[in-house]
This record gives C-alpha cells, sequence and structure tokens, in this order.
C-alpha cells in the first residue's frame, strides 16, 4: 500500500501514457488518436515534474528579500516542462489543422478507410 | 488483434520502465544542478524566480528553440490552412447584447493581467509563455463572445516577427558585448525584487509574452475562420 | 569562438525576419534562403580546419557546463553542418523555380527553419536542447510534406505527424528516465557518469531514445511513414529529406549511443537489423512503379546499410558509414532534383510515363543517370569508394556472420542495379511519346544538379579530399573519453 501512495504520481504519469499509446494505435478515428496524443504528452510532463519534486519542498522563488534557501523543489525539470508543454501545442495545432484538411478531401475521419496509397 | 497486441506491447514498456524507476526515488533531492541554481542563481543572473534563470538564463537556448517550434507550427498551419480561403459567410445570429458588452469589458483586464504575468516573470510565478497563453485566451473570449471581430492580421504576423527577432538579436549583442558568450547577461543586474532588476530576463519575456500571444491569436484566428 | 553559433543563429534571423522582408519586396523572398545556407557553407568550410585539431566548445550564456548548455563543434558536427549547408544552398536555388504554387513565404520559411534544426541537432552538446531542435527538424517536415495540398500530401503528413510524435514522447521520456537517476542533462557530464551506473538502469532509457529517434532515422520497423511521405512532398523538400533529415536522425542516434551510452564494441542486434532494412528497402523498391516511391524506399535501403556499417564500431566501419552519409545525400538529392523536373515535364510520377525523356531533356536524364550509378556503388562515382570502404571493414573482421552479411549487402546492391537500370532504360531506349521536342529543365535547375554532380564525379575520383575529415569524424564518434574531456576539461 504504501508502494502505491509513495509512486502515485509515477504511477499517474505512466497511467496517463498509456492511455494516450494506447488510444493511438488502436482507434480509428482521427479526432480520438489526436486527443491520445494529447494525453500521451500531459503524462509525459506530469513525469517530468515528478522527477524534479522533493518531499516537503517550496517553490524556487526567493518572494522576500533576504529569504534563505530552505527546501526548495528541482527547478530543472520545471524548466523543461515548460518547453515541452509548448512543443506540445505546438504539434496539436499543426495535427488539427492537417485533421481538417483531411476531412475536407476525404469527408470521413476513419484512418482504415483513408489509404490512397497501397504499399 | 491490433488492441491485443498494442496491449502486450504497452505491458512490455511498463515492465520495462518499472525497473528504471526503482532508480529514481519519489521526492528524494537527487540532483547537484538543482542545488547549484538554487544557491547561485539569484547572484549569477539576479532574478528571484529561480525557473525564470534556468529557462531564460542558463537554458536560454532552449528557449529559443521552443520560440522557434511554436513560430513553425504558427506558420505550418497556415500553409496547411492556406488554399481555403473561401470568403461566404454563414448566416449566424450575433450574439446579445449582455454576451457582446461582457466580453468586451474583459478584454482589456484579460490582457492586462497577461502583461502584468510576462512582465513581473522574474519576480513572481509566471512568465512569457504564461502570459502570452493569457493574451491569446482574450482574444480567444473575443471570438466566441463578439462574432465577426477579426484580429488584424498584418500587425500580428509584424509583432510576432519584431519579437522573434528581439529575442535573437539580444542573444547576438552578448556575443560581442561581456563576456562574448551568446545569451549573455550584459544589463545591470540591479537589486534583487525590484521590477527594473536580471539584466536581459524581463526584456527577453516581454518579448516571448508578445510573441507567443499573438501567434496563438493568429492560429485561433484561422481556425475561426475555417470553421465559418 | 564567434562561429559556431552564428551556424544557428543566422538562418533562425532571416527565418524571424523573412514576413517583414516579404511585406517590403515580395520577389526577394525567395532568395533569401539560397542566400542564408551560402553563408552557412562559408562558415562551416573555414571553421573546418580548426575543429579539426580540436572541437570547438560554446558555452551558451557563459556559465560553466555542465550549468548551461554547450555546442560541441568538432569533426562530426563541423562535417554535418558543411553538408546540411551545402545541400540547403543547393535546393535552395532549385527551389527558386520549382516553387510556384501554394504560400511561397512560408515554404521559405521551414525550408529555413527545418534546415536550422538539423545544424542544432548535430551541433548540441545538450541531450534537451537534442530533443528541442529535433523537434524544429520533425514539426517542419510534418508541414512541409503536406505544403502541396492533395490527397497523397495531407494523409501522408498525418501517418507521419502520428508516428512522429510518438517517437518524440519516447524520447522525452528517456530523457526524463535520464535526469531522474544522473541528475544532469549534459552528453559529456552524462558520459562521465553511465560508465559508472549498472547496465539494467540504463538500457531501458537507452531503448526508448533510441526508439523515438529512430522514427526519424527510418530504421526498421519504424519507418512504415517514410516511403508516403518522401513520395508527396515536394521534389526538393523529398531531397532535403531523404538527404539530410533522416541522416540526421541517424547521427543522433549513433551519438547517443557511441557517446552517451558509451557502447564500443560491435552491436550484434544493430548489425542485423541494418542488413534486414537494406534487404526490405531494396527488395520493396524493385516492385514500385511510381519513381519517388521508388526512390524512398531506396533511402530506406541506404540507411540500413548505414546502420550495419555504424553498428560494427570499428573506425574503419564508421568511417565507412560516414562517408556512405555524404555520398547519398548527394546522390539521392540528385536524384530527387532530376525527378522532380521529369516528372513534371512528364505529368506523372508513373516510370512509364517516363519513357524516352532522355531525348527531351538530355541534361536531366544525364544528372539522374549520374545520380543513379553513384548510389549503385560504381566507379568513377563517389558511392563506390564508400561502399568499397563498409565492405573492406565488414571482411577485416573476419568473422562468419560479417561475412554472410556482406554477401547479402552485394545481392542488396545487384538488386539496385536492377531497378536503377530498368528506369534508365525507360530514359532512353524507351519509346518516345508524341510530342518530342527538347524542353529541357530551367536554368535554375540545371545548376543545382550539375553542382550534386560535379561533387559526385570529383569526390569519386579523388576520394582524398574528405577521408582526413571522415577518418577524425570516426575517430570523435567513437572516442567517449575525448568527448568528455573536451568539454568537461
Amino acid at each position: 500500500m504504501t508502494f502505491l501512495q509513495d509512486y502515485a504520481y509515477y504511477i499517474g504519469a505512466f497511467g496517463l501514457i498509456f492511455i494516450g499509446l494506447f488510444t493511438m494505435l488502436v482507434k480509428r478515428n482521427l479526432i480520438k488518436v489526436i486527443i491520445g496524443l494529447s494525453i500521451l504528452e500531459t503524462g509525459v510532463n506530469l513525469f517530468l515534474i515528478s522527477v524534479g519534486y522533493i518531499g516537503k519542498g517550496t517553490a524556487p522563488i526567493f518572494s522576500k528579500a533576504g529569504l534563505e534557501a530552505r527546501r526548495m523543489v528541482d527547478p530543472v525539470p520545471q524548466a523543461l516542462v515548460l518547453t515541452a508543454i509548448v512543443i506540445g501545442v505546438a504539434v496539436l495545432a499543426l495535427a488539427l489543422s492537417l485533421a481538417i484538411r483531411l476531412y475536407h478531401h476525404y469527408g470521413i475521419l476513419d484512418l482504415r478507410k483513408i489509404k490512397e496509397q497501397r504499399w | 488483434m491490433r488492441s491485443i497486441i498494442s496491449f502486450l506491447l504497452l505491458v512490455i514498456i511498463a515492465w520495462g520502465v518499472a525497473l528504471s524507476l526503482d532508480r529514481i526515488p519519489f521526492g528524494e533531492p537527487k540532483t547537484r544542478l538543482g542545488d547549484y541554481y538554487i544557491e547561485k542563481g539569484r547572484d549569477e543572473t539576479g532574478a528571484s524566480n529561480v525557473v525564470t534563470s534556468v529557462v531564460v538564463n542558463y537554458r536560454g537556448f532552449d528557449t529559443l528553440g521552443e520560440v522557434t517550434v511554436l513560430f513553425v507550427a504558427a506558420v505550418g498551419l497556415s500553409a496547411v490552412l492556406a488554399t481555403r480561403r473561401k470568403k461566404q459567410k454563414g448566416q449566424r445570429e450575433p450574439a446579445s447584447l449582455v454576451l457582446n458588452a461582457g466580453c468586451r469589458f474583459l478584454f482589456p483586464l484579460i490582457l492586462l493581467f497577461g502583461a502584468y504575468i510576462f512582465i513581473h516573470g522574474h519576480l513572481t510565478p509566471g512568465g512569457g509563455f504564461q502570459g502570452g497563453a493569457i493574451i491569446a485566451s482574450a482574444f480567444l473570449l473575443v471570438y466566441m463572445g463578439c462574432r465577426g471581430r477579426r484580429i488584424n492580421e498584418a500587425g500580428s504576423k509584424t509583432v510576432e516577427s519584431l519579437s522573434g527577432l528581439v529575442f535573437l538579436v539580444i542573444g547576438l549583442i552578448g556575443l560581442t558585448m561581456g563576456g562574448q558568450y551568446f545569451l549573455f547577461n550584459f544589463l545591470p543586474k540591479g537589486e534583487l525584487n525590484s521590477l527594473f532588476s536580471a539584466g536581459i530576463i524581463p526584456i527577453i519575456y516581454i518579448a516571448i509574452g508578445c510573441k507567443v500571444g499573438s501567434e496563438l491569436g493568429g492560429i485561433i484566428d484561422r481556425l475561426v475562420e475555417e470553421s465559418e | 569562438m564567434v562561429g559556431p553559433v552564428l551556424l544557428i543563429a543566422v538562418p533562425l534571423g532571416l527565418a524571424f525576419v523573412l514576413p517583414l522582408l516579404g511585406l517590403l519586396s515580395k520577389r526577394m523572398v525567395k532568395y533569401i534562403p539560397a542566400a542564408a545556407f551560402l553563408f552557412n557553407l562559408i562558415l562551416a568550410v573555414r571553421l573546418l580546419p580548426e575543429a579539426m585539431r580540436e572541437p570547438l566548445v560554446v558555452h551558451i550564456g557563459g556559465f560553466p557546463p555542465p550549468f548551461c548548455i554547450n555546442l560541441v563543434a568538432g569533426p562530426v558536427g563541423m562535417l554535418f553542418s558543411a553538408l546540411i549547408a551545402l545541400a540547403g544552398f543547393t535546393v535552395a536555388l532549385y527551389g527558386l523555380r520549382y516553387i510556384e504554387s501554394g504560400a511561397k513565404e512560408k515554404y521559405h520559411m521551414l525550408y529555413l527553419f527545418l534546415l536550422t534544426g538539423a545544424t542544432g541537432v548535430v551541433l548540441t552538446g545538450d541531450i534537451f536542447n537534442l530533443f528541442v531542435f529535433f523537434e524544429i527538424l520533425c514539426i517542419s517536415s510534418y508541414a512541409l510534406v503536406a505544403y502541396l495540398g492533395d490527397r497523397a500530401s495531407v494523409e501522408s503528413a498525418v501517418k507521419y505527424l502520428i508516428q512522429g510524435s510518438i517517437g518524440s514522447s519516447f524520447l522525452l521520456i528517456g530523457i526524463g528516465l535520464l535526469y531522474g537517476i544522473f541528475g544532469t542533462l549534459n552528453m559529456a557530464d552524462l558520459a562521465r557518469q553511465i560508465a559508472s551506473a549498472s547496465p539494467v538502469s540504463i538500457f531501458v532509457p537507452m531503448a526508448l531514445m533510441v526508439t523515438g529517434l529512430g522514427v526519424e532515422a527510418a530504421i526498421f520497423p519504424l519507418n512504415a511513414w517514410l516511403p508516403d511521405a518522401h513520395s508527396s512532398a515536394p521534389s526538393s523538400i523529398s531531397a532535403i529529406l531523404s538527404g539530410i533529415a533522416i541522416e540526421v536522425g541517424l547521427y543522433a542516434v549513433v551519438r547517443v549511443i557511441f557517446t552517451i551510452f558509451g557502447l564500443s564494441s560491435m552491436l550484434i542486434f544493430f548489425v542485423l537489423l541494418g542488413v534486414l532494412t537494406l534487404l526490405i528497402g531494396e527488395l520493396c523498391a524493385f516492385s514500385q512503379a511510381n519513381i519517388k516511391r521508388m526512390l524512398a524506399y531506396s533511402s530506406i535501403g541506404q540507411i540500413g546499410l548505414v546502420v550495419f556499417a555504424m553498428a560494427m564500431a570499428t573506425s574503419l566501419a564508421v568511417s565507412g558509414g560516414l562517408f556512405q552519409l555524404v555520398s547519398h545525400t548527394l546522390g539521392k538529392g540528385l536524384l530527387f532534383l532530376a525527378a522532380g523536373y521529369m516528372v513534371y515535364r512528364s505529368g506523372s510520377m508513373e516510370i512509364s510515363s517516363l519513357e524516352g525523356m532522355g531525348k527531351r531533356m538530355p541534361l536531366t536524364s544525364l544528372a539522374f543517370t549520374i545520380g543513379a550509378f553513384s548510389i549503385v556503388g560504381l566507379p568513377p562515382f563517389v558511392g563506390f569508394p564508400s561502399k568499397f570502404l563498409i565492405v573492406r571493414a565488414a571482411l577485416t573482421e573476419g568473422t562468419a556472420l560479417l561475412t554472410v552479411l556482406v554477401g547479402l549487402v552485394l545481392a542488396a546492391t545487384v538488386i539496385e542495379g536492377a531497378y536503377f537500370f530498368r528506369v534508365i532504360q525507360a530514359l532512353y531506349f524507351g519509346r518516345e511519346k508524341a510530342d518530342t521536342e527538347r524542353k529541357e529543365a530551367p536554368v535554375s535547375g540545371l545548376i543545382p544538379m550539375f553542382l550534386f554532380a560535379a561533387l559526385i564525379v570529383v569526390v569519386g575520383i579523388y576520394p582524398q579530399l574528405i577521408t582526413g575529415l571522415i577518418d577524425s569524424a570516426a575517430a570523435e564518434l567513437l572516442d567517449k573519453l575525448g568527448y568528455i574531456r573536451g568539454v568537461l576539461g
């Protein structure tokens, strides 16, 4: 039980990652695949942040002059996740624009049926 | 069939990852990078928000790449949707007076809030990307609440390009002054916790805030136009 | 120390400023990528002698590594930067007339971003920075594959995007695991710490990162996106994707395996995977009727050959692999550029519609023939010394397995020769179509093609011109301790 409690964030993050991956691999509708991509990226960002957590730490901001460095969480994963979130948004925007174009061409969004090119 | 194979694949990956996660205990201090940044961050960069000094100064090159990725996505989106400019206006009923007036009232307040967040990026949590996203949400509110108002496209593209250029030029200036490094913090660091401190960091965050705001606003504008 | 940062900053700055220049004068916009990469080429060639003596390490921001991001411009980095700049310049010249429809300004911006991302990947010394520049490369290529906007392009771009973003997420998970275990993001620092870590805990991050980067490097079985994407993109972009993007992905895989994880003995798994990729690529190419799909499958085969060479992990083999990458950029780039105008004139991508092109477009067909002979590996073109070096490296090892694999490589070369000769036969000996007036490709298309062709012939006859650079690049890739010493002192 303590295993679940200790590693709750990791289990949650990887749970999201696997739900996202499963959705992307199995679903046929392109919009559902894109939603799966969004879930996958959220899971990865959650995992990155929880790597940097230090127990009972506070945010790494010296809000009052003269505040000494008590236990603060690691600032590096937060910087990484900032970048990763923006990159995820960028990919999602491009994916949605491609979905719009695909719908205009084919009229459906079923990936199994959209197979203009054989082998 | 496909579901079963995918499920098995995911189980294998999960088992592998669990083996590795064993080495990363949750909640323990692990890295000396974090300690260095927390201890020396204030003196070397002058920002009281250590995450900001990491994002803009220590790992500023990543931030430049991130700004570029967003720009690439905006350009790619408008390139993909380029040939679909139908100017036919569907019949839509205009929004009610309460909605219209309310959105127009809230719009400058949200812009102000977004600007506050990216101007104070080095003092409080937040920064360029967060402030830019809030600015874009102000535009989205206007699109959804008062139909028919559009962003000035040439203006938004100019703001995007200029802000990106400001970031790059500040980095290049660092090459010529001071310590001969790209993205060197060459402006005076000022007093901790005051608004005009931390050298180039507020300037870069203001540029990023304007860029992200106008970029996301442009993306939303393009998609809303597509849906009409 | 001014140098290597400008290789990234100048094209990036020009890409940012391009919309503003477009407001001033629409005609000037298409010359900007060519100017940017001419600058890059000159700078890269100027920095080469210095980089070969000792790798140039640039600290961004002025802090000591590992507390900052650093660029490492050693022989490998400068070799790839020069190759990217050369290909970028040449294909930008080709694109002056070739890109006529669509949002041209955006094409040129995306083109600059793609090659900036590629240059960033080869120069960086930090794994998260590698991820960011890798994403710039990938996202620009997703958008450029969909540039023409027809059904096939958009479908290919969607499939490429889905597979590419799964790969990027795997890469990011691997980076997160590495940071959690070792506490640093700098490649040299990681290399130093991994040497004393248990293999079990680093196997999973390595597998995730190699899978993530392998999607872009088109290693089997992660290359399902490649035939569609490279055949639906505009031909100039196909040349860049086949010639630069997948090679840069492969460079990232090799850098991660050799330098960060420090594996330096022969990797049987990748040797077998490389030969498997090669055989599958060549066999599929043989059965294609669409010329750009045929060339795309041929790219898969060539990447398999390079994986086979790199996985042998001796300095001779890695030199062969790097040389093969250079000759593939030149040869496949030339093939796609020539095919671009041939397809444009004949109106269809089927090989049967290219019959008789030898008389209608003699110079373009000659360029195509030179490219084809180079890829197959005939002397005196540059494909011959590179393939010969790989085969020689494999036979020097002397094990039975490698001898069998060399036999398979030669069989694949025979298959390659078969399908390329089929196309050349159609070009020169096919029945001509009704209108046989000579309508050659425009000058802005011929100059890049003959630039590539000239390089193929010159380097093929005098490989000594670049073997010095390639040998020191191979030595740098395999020398993990030298890399750590160069960066961290």
